[in-house]
């Protein structure tokens, strides 16, 4: 049994995305238990998963038993053991806070299980065409999932992202199919070995980066190609918001990580400086303009969401340096960033239901009215700022070192500009919710609505907030397991 | 519901539904064969999946959606949809409880001779049912407009 995890991994989300479905015949609300039930079985496995990495270094399952590299090959090293278990976790704290917070549809649960299949699948994958296949079913699901917000602005939000994210996609496709022009073959351990004895610098090769890495961009929701990104977030219901913030995008990053480090290679980054510049210079540009934009906003959740775009600028900087130490700093910061943007999408959830505050200014005071939301906002926002001993600190501070020992002194000025506007606009944020005259009077408040928060969903928020600054300690670990398995780090 | 809001929607005509009466097993078959055809020749699962859910949707325009969505029971489509994820979960775990990997059908072959061909099949039929539910889900979802409650019964 213990040989099957990876697929296990993908398969019992599949299946548990299925039953909610049938069980809405005879029930609306089955849906909350089966998915909890699909998550603990989803999280036993990672953990087994782990403890095999562990102890044997790259695990690697081919399905159906064909040969490789014709058949499908699933691969778990380190970064992808990072990501799947961020992925269960994640997914299980999203579920103790829509408990309450909703949607309670049946249907929800299914979208969300087969997200989770999806992120999953996209992760373990070691063949790149199955990689475009679980981007479209995440893309599907996502798209499902914005479109269940109740505003109309949810629908437009979907659409949006529907049609963004589709072109993203099938970009990739089109790359896929001039890699398998070039080398004749999927697989990305062999498409690796022979894109090296075609040529870094054949026209074939370097369209096939172009578009397989452009398409990804969007996913990842780059500066220019990140306008779908606001909206989405920002309109769909807030276990929505926090799920997907936290995981779509960085799972994409992670493709992209994979695509660099395990089918191009770092060699082909070093062959053709132009593609390497190329994709720097759209990170930088993301960096410095995603924080532009974040100081710019009024309202809470979409600058959350521009501030990603800016901080996965930061993350695909790290991938692009390439130096090991880069590389380990781009992990933890993808990492420490999910953990701390869906806890603060969730803490916006609960200020807001607890006060109504959705904007800036509306956060005017609410430190005293929501104590532990305002907290823990506080907590993660600092932590994205990159205040030390917060896990957003040691992401920023790895990229940065990997940035100067290769000397990339553009890079260096940009991160150390990040940081500061970064600062800009969560020391707004503080400085209204701490010492400022509320501008939201308590009985108008109450009077809106006042919708309840359940302690699931601030425990949600505060087991963040603490993973926020207790992850700093696991990042030992997690470097120890970039350097074992990953090819790129051994040499 | 739907019926008041927007009378004079369906026109019934004679010509429409003889037409579709005589076509639709054609078409349905014509959908199994698609299907069928998965496993070594052009075809399979998806496109058979679109051809069935389109005979639902020419009786619908035929015979009216509303009546329609009432002769189809629902649980048909939900066991369709589901049915067809868990027959293909199904194959893939058997092929492991048998010793191989997920999905390696020659596991079968002792108890079935041609166990990698039917597999197969069998997995391309689980996901024409998947994608004809779906479509026929949609369409009915798309016909019922936004006046029900929202995020009902969309996958």
């Amino acid at each position: 049994m213990i040989e099957h995890l990876p697929v296990l991994l993908v398969v019992v989300p599949i299946i548990g995305g299925a039953v909610p479905l049938v069980a809405s015949l005879y029930t609306d609300r089955a849906g909350w238990p089966i998915a909890v039930l699909t998550m603990a079985g989803h999280a036993t496995l990672v953990g087994l998963l782990a403890e095999q990495v562990w102890s044997d270094g790259v695990v690697s399952y081919a399905v159906g038993g064909f040969a490789l590299p014709y058949g499908i090959e699933l691969v778990v090293d380190g970064l992808s053991l990072s990501v799947v278990a961020l992925i269960s976790a994640i997914s299980l704290g999203v579920l103790a806070y829509a408990r309450h917070a909703g949607p309670h549809e049946n249907t929800f649960y299914s979208q969300f299980l087969l997200l989770v299949t999806g992120l999953t699948g996209m992760t373990v994958t070691g063949d790149v065409f199955n990689l475009y296949v679980f981007l479209e079913i995440t893309g599907l699901a996502a798209y499902g999932l914005v479109a269940s917000g109740r505003a109309a602005s949810a629908a437009v939000a979907a659409l949006k992202y529907l049609i963004i994210g589709t072109v993203g996609a099938s970009l990739y496709l089109l790359g896929v199919g001039y890699a398998l022009a070039a080398t004749g073959t999927l697989n990305m351990a062999d498409m690796s070995a022979k894109l090296a004895t075609v040529g870094y610098d054949s026209t074939l090769v370097l369209t096939a980066f172009g578009l397989m890495v452009g398409g990804l961009t969007v996913k990842v929701a780059l500066f220019p190609l990140h306008t779908w990104q606001p909206d989405a977030y920002a309109n769909s219901p807030d276990s929505v918001s926090a799920f997907i913030s936290a995981l779509v995008s960085t799972v994409s990053a992670y493709a992209l990580a994979r695509l660099l480090f395990s089918v191009f290679t770092v060699n082909f980054l070093t062959a053709v400086p132009a593609a390497r510049w190329a994709l720097i210079a759209v990170a930088s540009v993301s960096i410095v303009a995603g924080s532009a934009l974040a100081v710019a906003q009024s309202n809470v959740q979409r600058m959350l969401a521009y501030s990603s775009v800016s901080q996965f600028g930061l993350v695909i900087v790290g991938f692009t340096i390439a130096t090991p130490i880069a590389v380990v700093g781009a992990t933890v910061h993808l990492v420490g960033h999910a953990v701390m943007k869906g806890g603060l999408f969730a803490a916006s959830g609960i200020i807001e239901r607890e006060t109504g505050a959705d904007t800036v200014g509306g956060y005017a005071g609410m430190g005293s009215r929501t104590p532990i939301a305002a907290g823990a906002f506080t907590v993660l926002a600092l932590g994205m700022v990159g205040v030390p001993p917060a896990i957003g600190f040691v992401g920023k501070w790895y990229i940065l070192v990997g940035a100067v020992e290769a000397e990339i002194w553009p890079v260096v000025a940009v991160v150390l500009l990040s940081t500061l506007l970064t600062l800009a606009y969560f020391a707004r944020l503080g400085e209204r919710l701490y010492f400022a005259e509320p501008t939201i009077r308590e009985e108008a408040a109450v009077a809106d609505g006042g919708e309840s928060v359940s302690t699931g969903m601030l425990a949600v928020v505060v087991i963040a907030a603490i993973l926020a600054v207790a992850l700093t300690a696991a990042v030992p670990a997690v470097e120890q397991l970039l350097n074992e398995t990953l090819p790129l780090l051994i040499q | 519901m739907s019926a008041d809001e927007e009378p004079g929607l369906y026109v019934e005509s004679t010509i429409i539904m003889t037409t579709v009466r005589v076509v639709a097993p054609f078409v349905l078959t014509f959908a199994l064969f698609i299907m069928f055809h998965g496993a070594d020749t052009p075809g399979g699962g998806f496109q058979g999946g679109v051809i069935a859910g389109s005979v639902v949707m020419m009786l619908a325009f035929a015979y009216g959606i509303d009546s329609t969505r009432q002769w189809l029971d629902v649980r048909v489509v939900a066991a369709l949809a589901s049915g067809g994820v868990l027959v293909f979960a199904g194959i893939g775990l058997g092929a492991i409880a048998l010793g191989g990997n997920f999905l390696q059908y020659n596991e079968y072959l002792p108890y079935y001779a041609k166990a990698s061909k039917y597999g197969i099949e069998l997995v391309e039929l689980g996901i024409g049912g998947i994608v004809a539910a779906v479509a026929i889900g949609l369409f009915f979802l798309l016909a019922a407009g936004f006046g029900h409650v929202v995020g009902e019964g969309e996958r």
